[in-house]
C-alpha cells in the first residue's frame, strides 16, 4: 500500500521535468518552483509584445523571484493605466495561489485578440504577476517532507524556542515517504479511541469513557535533545507580518522578524511597487478557507466607508463569481494581524486590495443527493467535526484515489517506541486534488478580472461653454468615472498619501481668471480655489463624477490635461 | 560598595582625559561638516592600526555615507566574542555637537591604552549627514530632514517652496506681519519676544508669525515645500507614525535608518546603545504614563472568543491563564507562547517603560549628576527633549532589549531668577495645581481653592468641598482639573503676568551674557514682496542646542567619559564556582554558579520581555551520561551582582574530564575544566 502510494503521489507533485511545457499552459498537475519560473518565461517568450519579464530580487537562498507583467504597449505606457497586482504563494504552502496566478497570465495572453472582455482588459490595464512570492518555501515545500501546514516562513534564521539554537528541530520524515504525518501510540489511558465506523479515524473520549490512542504530534524526533519534538524549524518569519504599515515586533506577533522589510522578497516587491505607483487592484491568494478578505487587519485600523462602499461591491460579486466564498473582514472575522502585505498596500500604496483564501474542504464531499442542505461551514480553529472527517475519508478512498490520506503503519519510534504513523499528507486539506485545480484557477482569476474591470475608466467632456463678458468664458469640464473604483482610494486622500489628480488649463492666448470644484451644475455654485485656479486637485469617485467650473479670459484654443497617478491621463481641447 | 568603585573609576577617567595632548591641537574648537567628520575618521582610523576600521553603512539620499569606525581587539573576527558597545550621533542631524562627541569617544579610545581591551566599539558619528549640512549652509536653517525629494504640500512640484534668507543675514529666523486675523502680539515686558493673544481676557492677535521667506510657488502658503526629506531620527518601528510628510513612507523607508536596523539586529554582541542627539536618558529616564499599555495580567477577551474558549466576556485572565486555556484547543504538541495570544488577540506592544528598568535608569542618573558635579558641569540647564515617536532610542529599548543610554551635550541654562519667582507665590494658579499631587491638593485650604474655583468661572457646583471629595475618590487629579481648567480658558497667570516661553527667555539671558555670541537677531523692518512691511528677527536657528565653539571642549570632556563608566557597569557573566558532588554508583552531582558580576542586568527587563536578546548558555562537554539537565542549558537572565545556582546529575563509569562552557550573546563568557570521578 505504501508503495503504491508513493508511486500516486507522482502526478500530484509537479509535472514531469521531461516532459516540455507548452502553450496553453496545463492546470492538472501543480508546478515546482523551477516550473513556475520557466512557465513565466515560456509565456514571455510565446508573447513577447504584450508581456515583460523582471527579475525583483533574490531570495534568502538564492532563488530569483520573478514578475509578469502583461499589457499593451500599443494602447499606452504602463504607468499611465490602471494597475492590477496580483500575487500568490507567500506561505510556503499555500501553493495553488501561484497556479492562479500562472492561469490568469496564460488567460489573458492566450485570449487576447480572440475573446473581447479579455482583449479590453489587457488593451485598458496593466497586469502585475508574481505568481511565487516566497520561492524558498515553494521550493521546500516540492523537495522536502512537508505537513500541510508547514514550511510556510521564509528562511531566514530565528530561534523560535529560545534556546541559542537555530533551526535545530525540524519535523523529520521517519518513514521517508516525502509527508510529514501524525504520530499515535496505543496508550488505555490516551484521549482518543478509535472510530467505530472507520478505524482510520479516531475520536475524542467522553467523560468516564476508555482510551486507547494518544496522539504526539507530527512526526519527528528531539533533534536537540531539549525534550521537545519539532519546536524550532525554519524561520520563523512570517512574510505576511514583515511589511512596513502597522508592524508589530516579535514580542506581539510571532514571525514578525526582526525589523519591517527584513525578508528580501517583501523589500523586493515594496521597491517594485514604489516604482509603479498605477497600482490600484491587489490581490494576494494563499490558502485555505474559501474567503474573501479585506482590511483592516486589525481593530485599531480604520477604512473609510466610502472604501468600505467599494469593497462591498466588489467583495460581494466576488463571493457570486466563486461559490460557497465568503467575503469577510480580516480583524474581525479571522484575527489581528500586523504588518500584513494588504494593510501596506491600503496604507501606502493606496490601492483596494483582497486576499483570496483558497479552496474549501467543504467541495470534498461524498453524499447522495438527498441528503439535503449539510452544513458546510468549517470552523476555523476547533477542527472539524467527526462525521465530515468520515465523509472526507470516503473522498479520498473513491474520488482521490486515496491521495489524501495516509493510512496508519507501526514505526519504531526511538523515543516512544512502538508507535504507528498515518494521517492527511501534505497534498491534502488546503489544497485540492489536482482534477479540482482548473476549477479553481479559473474562478479565481475571474475574480480578479472583475476588480479589473472595475478599476477607474476616466471621462474627460465638456459639460458647457457660455461667453459672460468680453472676452469672458464660462467653461464647465466633468470628469466621470462608469466603474465603481475612484480615480484614489479614500484612504489616499484622507491620509494625504501622494497628491491628487490633476487638472491643468492651458492656452497661449488664455489666461484662467477663476476656476474650482462645480458643486452645482443646476444652482452653479462653486467653490473656487484662491490660488492658482489653473491647476485644480480632485479625486474623481467610483459610479460618479466631479465637475470643475472655469472663468476663462482670451481666445482661442484651451487644453484640459487630466492627470491621475492611478487612473491615467486624459486630454481635452476647447477652442474659445 | 557599588558607589566607591564608581567613583574610584571616575576619578581614574579624569587623570585619563586631563593627560596627554593638549585639547585645542585635537580640533574639539568648532563645528564639522560631514565631510569634516569623514576626514577625521580617516585619521582615526590611521591612526587605530590593526584596531580600528572604517564601514560605510548606507548611502544616503544625498549622497553622503553613514561611516561606522570599529575600535577593538577582533575587528577582523567574524564572530566577535568581546561585548560591543554602539555609539550613534545626531539621529535627527540637527544637533552639531553630536558627532563630535562620538568623535571624541574615537578619540579617547585609541589615545587611552586599555580603554577598548573588554569591549568592541562601533562608532556612528552622523547617522543623519544629509540633514547635519543644515548648521554649515547659506542661509543657516534647522531642518531634521534627510536630502529625499518629498512633495510635501501635495502639489504639482516637488521641494519647490523653502525658506528664503530675505535679509542676507545667512540665517532662517522669523518673519512677524501686522495682520487683522493675527493670533500673536508683543509682549509688554521684553518687545523682542511674542505670545499668543488671550482672547478670553478681551485681547486681540496683532501679528502672524511666519518663517523666513517668499511664496516660492504663489499658493498662499510660506515655506511649506523645502527640500527633503525624512527625519531619520523617527523613521524607527516603535510608535511609528505613518503618513507624516516628515516621518518617511514606513520604519526604515530612510536607508540610514535601515542600515542601523539591520546592524543592530545582526550583531548580537552589541550589549549597550548610546546616542548623542537631543534626548538625555543619562538624566532623565525614557518617559512612561502612556495610555494604551497592556496590563498582561488583566486581558479582557472579547464576547465571541469568550465563547469560543468557553470563557467569561466580563471577567478578566491573566496571561498565563489564557495559555492553559487555548492549550486544550490546539493539537497536540503544538505549542502556545505569549506571542501568540498576544497577537491574536490584538494586544498591541509595550509603551511604557518597565518599572525595573527605570530602577537602574534613576539610579545611574544620580550617579551622573555627582560624576557631573565633580565635573563641575553641574549648572542647571533646560530639560532635554524628550524620546520621539519613532525614534532609535524607543526602538532599542522596546525591541532590542540591551540598555539604552542618551546624552545631549548642551541645553541653554536655566536662568537664575526662574527659581525665585517659582516660591513665595501664594495665589492658586492653574499651573501650580496642575503640578500638586493629591495630598498636596486635599490639604488646601477651602477657603483659599474657592477664592481660584470663583476666579476661573467654575460652575457653582464645584466648590472646594465638592472638588476635594472627587479627588479624594480618584474621580479627578489635580491635574485634570488643572486640564479641564486650562480647556475653560486658563484661570489666572502667575501673578497676572505674562508667561514668557522658558526657552526663549533663557535664550535672551545667554545672548545677553555672551555679547560675542548671536543667538537672537533684533527685529528689522522688511520690505517683503508679498507681504509687505513686515519685520524680521528672532531665535537663530541650533541657538538652543549649540553653544558658542569654544565651549565644545569643555563640554565633551566633562560629559563624554561617562560612557566608560555605563561600559563597566554593563553585564558580565562568569563562573563563580563548581562542586562536584559523588552519589555513589558512578552517579555525581555537579553544581555550578554563574554570576553577574556587572552592576546592570542581562538582559534589561525589557529585553526578557522582548526575548530579542539570544540566551547565554552553559554546555557541559565531556565523556559522560546526563541523567539530569542536558548537555545544552540556555539561561535566559541574570540579574546584575546576582548568582545563580545550575545542576546536572551526572553518570560516569570511568573518571572523565568534564569542561563547562559558559557563552553569551554580549555579556562574556567562561570556562572551566572539572574532573569527575577518579580516586573517589
Amino acid at each position: 500500500m505504501g508503495l503504491i502510494l508513493l508511486v500516486m503521489a507522482g502526478p500530484l507533485q509537479g509535472q514531469d521535468e521531461t516532459q516540455p511545457l507548452t502553450v496553453p499552459l496545463r492546470f492538472d498537475h501543480y508546478y515546482t518552483y523551477e516550473q513556475v519560473v520557466e512557465a513565466m518565461k515560456l509565456l514571455h517568450r510565446t508573447y513577447p509584445s504584450l508581456t515583460q519579464l523582471n527579475l525583483l530580487g533574490k531570495s534568502e537562498e538564492d532563488r530569483e523571484i520573478w514578475e509578469l507583467t502583461i499589457h499593451n504597449p500599443e494602447t499606452g505606457d504602463i504607468l499611465d493605466k490602471p494597475g492590477v497586482y496580483v500575487d500568490g504563494n507567500i506561505h510556503g504552502n499555500e501553493i495553488q495561489a501561484g497556479e492562479v496566478c500562472l492561469y490568469l497570465a496564460d488567460l489573458l495572453l492566450t485570449h487576447y485578440g480572440r475573446n473581447e472582455r479579455i482583449t479590453r482588459l489587457v488593451d485598458r490595464n496593466v497586469f502585475y504577476i508574481v505568481p511565487v512570492v516566497n520561492v524558498d518555501g515553494r521550493y521546500h515545500f516540492f523537495a522536502d517532507a512537508n505537513t500541510m501546514h508547514s514550511n510556510r516562513g521564509l528562511r531566514r534564521p530565528k530561534d523560535d524556542d529560545h534556546d541559542g539554537r537555530i533551526n535545530e528541530d525540524f519535523p523529520d520524515d521517519l518513514d521517508g515517504d516525502g509527508n510529514i504525518c501524525m504520530m499515535r501510540k496505543r496508550d488505555p489511558n490516551g484521549k482518543y479511541r478509535t472510530d467505530p465506523s472507520d478505524p482510520r479515524l479516531m475520536v475524542r473520549v467522553g467523560p468516564g469513557e476508555k482510551g486507547e490512542w494518544t496522539l504526539l504530534g507530527y512526526e519527528g524526533i528531539d533533534n536537540d535533545g531539549d525534550g521537545r519534538i519539532n519546536e524550532d524549524a525554519e524561520g520563523y518569519v512570517d512574510p505576511n507580518r514583515n511589511w512596513g504599515y502597522n508592524w508589530a515586533p516579535p514580542y506581539v506577533q510571532r514571525g514578525s522578524g526582526d525589523y519591517p522589510f527584513s525578508g528580501n522578497a517583501m523589500r523586493a516587491i515594496a521597491s517594485f511597487m514604489m516604482d509603479h505607483p498605477n497600482i490600484i487592484v491587489v490581490w494576494a491568494f494563499h490558502n485555505y478557507g474559501g474567503m474573501i478578505l479585506r482590511g483592516p487587519s486589525t481593530k485599531q485600523e480604520h477604512i473609510p466607508q466610502a472604501d468600505i462602499r467599494v469593497y462591498d461591491y466588489l467583495g460581494k460579486n466576488g463571493e457570486k463569481i466563486i461559490p460557497g466564498y465568503r467575503y469577510l473582514i480580516s480583524w474581525k472575522d479571522l484575527y489581528s494581524t500586523y504588518g500584513d502585505f494588504t494593510d501596506f498596500t491600503d496604507n501606502i500604496v493606496g490601492s483596494y486590495s483582497f486576499v483570496g483564501e483558497l479552496y474549501r474542504i467543504a467541495q470534498e464531499t461524498y453524499r447522495s443527493p438527498s441528503s439535503g442542505g449539510k452544513k458546510e461551514e468549517e470552523t476555523l480553529f476547533g477542527g472539524e467535526d467527526v462525521e465530515r472527517t468520515r465523509e472526507r475519508l470516503k473522498f479520498n478512498d473513491y474520488v482521490a484515489m486515496g491521495m489524501l490520506f495516509k493510512p496508519w503503519k507501526p514505526y519504531h519510534h526511538p523515543v516512544y517506541g512502538d508507535i504507528e504513523i498515518g494521517g492527511w499528507m501534505k497534498m491534502s486539506t488546503r489544497i485540492p486534488h489536482p482534477f479540482m485545480l482548473e476549477d479553481l484557477v479559473h474562478r479565481a482569476a475571474s475574480a480578479v478580472l472583475f476588480t479589473a474591470d472595475q478599476t477607474p475608466e476616466v471621462k474627460m467632456t465638456l459639460l458647457g461653454k457660455k461667453k459672460i463678458g468680453k472676452d469672458l468664458w464660462q467653461v464647465r469640464v466633468r470628469l466621470s468615472n462608469e466603474k465603481a473604483i475612484p480615480s484614489m482610494s479614500y484612504i489616499s486622500v484622507n491620509e494625504k498619501l501622494y497628491p491628487k489628480d490633476m487638472v491643468t488649463v492651458k492656452g497661449p492666448r488664455v489666461t484662467v481668471v477663476a476656476g474650482g470644484r462645480l458643486l452645482d451644475e443646476y444652482t452653479g455654485r462653486t467653490l473656487y480655489k484662491e490660488k492658482k485656479p489653473e491647476i485644480q486637485f480632485l479625486q474623481v469617485p467610483g459610479f460618479g463624477h466631479t465637475d470643475l467650473q472655469f472663468l476663462l479670459k482670451g481666445k482661442g484654443e484651451v487644453t484640459f490635461l487630466y492627470r491621475s497617478r492611478k487612473a491615467g491621463s486624459r486630454r481635452m481641447k476647447v477652442v474659445l | 560598595m557599588e558607589r566607591l568603585s564608581l567613583l574610584r573609576r571616575f576619578s581614574l577617567l579624569l587623570v585619563l582625559a586631563l593627560g596627554g595632548v593638549a585639547w585645542g591641537q585635537r580640533g574639539y574648537d568648532r563645528y564639522l561638516t560631514p565631510a569634516e567628520v569623514e576626514a577625521r575618521l580617516e585619521r582615526l582610523v590611521a591612526q587605530g592600526g590593526d584596531h580600528a576600521r572604517l564601514v560605510s553603512l548606507a548611502l544616503t539620499p544625498g549622497g553622503r555615507k553613514v561611516w561606522l569606525l570599529e575600535i577593538g581587539k577582533e575587528i577582523s573576527a567574524a564572530r566577535k566574542h568581546l561585548p560591543a558597545i554602539l555609539v550613534v550621533g545626531d539621529p535627527e542631524g540637527d544637533v552639531p555637537l553630536a558627532p563630535l562627541g562620538a568623535l571624541y569617544v574615537a578619540q579617547q579610545l585609541l589615545e587611552t591604552p586599555g580603554l577598548f581591551a573588554r569591549h568592541t566599539w562601533y562608532i556612528i558619528p552622523s547617522l543623519n549627514p544629509d540633514a547635519e549640512m543644515h548648521f554649515f549652509n547659506k542661509p543657516r536653517c534647522r531642518d531634521p530632514r534627510n536630502a529625499r525629494p518629498v512633495n510635501d504640500d501635495l502639489d504639482e512640484a516637488t521641494d519647490e517652496d523653502g525658506y528664503d534668507d530675505l535679509n542676507g543675514d545667512g540665517l532662517i529666523t522669523m518673519m512677524r506681519v501686522p495682520d487683522p486675523q493675527g493670533s500673536w502680539v508683543v509682549m509688554k515686558k521684553d518687545a523682542r519676544l511674542m505670545r499668543k493673544a488671550n482672547p478670553v481676557k478681551g485681547e486681540k492677535g496683532e501679528y502672524k508669525l511666519y518663517t523666513e521667506g517668499l511664496d516660492n510657488d504663489g499658493d498662499g502658503q510660506y515655506n511649506e515645500d523645502g527640500p527633503g526629506g525624512t527625519n531619520v531620527g523617527i523613521n524607527f518601528p516603535h510608535l511609528f507614525r505613518p503618513h507624516r510628510p516628515d516621518g518617511g513612507l514606513w520604519p526604515g523607508s530612510a536607508p540610514e535608518a535601515f542600515a542601523l536596523m539591520k546592524f543592530v539586529t545582526g550583531h548580537p554582541e552589541i550589549a549597550m546603545v548610546m546616542f548623542y542627539g537631543s534626548t538625555d536618558f543619562c538624566r532623565v529616564p525614557p518617559k512612561g504614563g502612556r495610555k494604551g499599555a497592556v496590563d498582561l495580567n488583566r486581558i479582557k477577551l472579547p464576547k465571541d472568543v469568550a465563547k469560543q474558549f468557553g470563557a467569561d466576556p466580563d471577567k478578566t485572565y491573566t496571561m498565563k491563564e489564557l495559555i492553559e486555556m487555548v492549550k486544550a484547543f490546539v493539537p497536540a504538541g503544538m505549542e502556545i507562547t505569549e506571542s501568540d495570544i498576544a497577537s491574536f488577540l490584538g494586544l498591541g506592544a509595550m509603551v511604557n517603560p518597565l518599572p525595573d528598568d527605570l530602577k537602574y535608569y534613576r539610579e545611574l542618573a544620580e550617579k551622573y549628576k555627582e560624576y557631573l558635579k565633580e565635573q563641575g558641569m553641574d549648572q542647571e540647564r533646560l530639560d532635554p527633549a524628550p524620546a520621539k515617536d519613532g525614534s532609535p532610542e524607543l526602538w532599542v529599548y522596546y525591541q532590542i532589549g540591551v540598555p539604552v543610554f542618551s546624552m545631549n551635550f548642551w541645553t541653554l541654562p536655566k536662568p537664575q531668577e526662574e527659581k525665585k519667582e517659582e516660591e513665595g507665590k501664594d495665589t492658586l494658579t492653574t499651573q501650580r495645581i496642575g503640578k500638586m499631587s493629591k495630598e498636596d491638593f486635599l490639604a488646601l485650604e477651602d477657603e483659599k481653592l474657592n477664592a481660584y474655583l470663583k476666579a476661573v468661572k467654575a460652575p457653582p457646583q464645584f466648590d472646594a468641598k465638592k472638588v476635594k471629595a472627587m479627588v479624594q475618590g480618584g474621580q479627578l487629579t489635580p491635574k485634570k482639573i488643572a486640564e479641564m481648567i486650562g480647556k475653560m480658558g486658563g484661570g489666572p497667570d502667575e501673578k497676572g503676568e505674562e508667561k514668557v516661553d522658558p526657552k526663549m527667555k533663557a535664550l535672551l539671558a545667554f545672548a545677553d551674557a555672551h555679547p560675542g555670541w548671536q543667538g537672537y537677531i533684533p527685529w528689522q523692518p522688511y520690505e517683503h514682496p508679498d507681504l509687505g512691511k513686515v519685520e524680521i528677527g528672532g531665535m537663530v536657528p541650533y541657538a538652543d542646542n549649540t553653544p558658542p565653539a569654544t565651549m565644545i571642549d569643555s563640554l565633551l570632556r566633562g560629559q563624554v567619559p561617562w560612557v566608560f563608566t555605563l561600559a563597566d557597569s554593563l553585564a558580565q557573566l562568569h563562573i563563580e564556582k563548581t562542586k562536584v558532588e559523588p552519589r555513589g554508583g558512578g552517579v555525581y552531582q555537579l553544581t555550578v554558579w554563574l554570576s553577574n558580576d556587572g552592576y546592570l542586568p542581562f538582559p534589561t527587563a525589557m529585553g526578557k520581555k522582548n526575548q530579542h536578546v539570544p540566551p547565554a548558555v552553559v554546555q557541559v562537554i565531556g565523556n559522560v551520561a546526563f541523567l539530569e539537565g542536558r548537555d545544552w542549558t540556555p539561561v535566559n537572565s541574570l540579574a546584575g551582582k546576582s548568582v545563580k545556582k545550575l545542576s546536572w546529575l551526572l553518570h560516569a563509569d570511568k573518571p572523565a574530564s568534564v569542561e563547562i562552557l559558559l557563552t553569551s550573546p554580549n555579556a562574556g563568557g567562561d570556562k572551566r575544566t572539572i574532573k569527575i570521578g577518579g580516586a573517589s
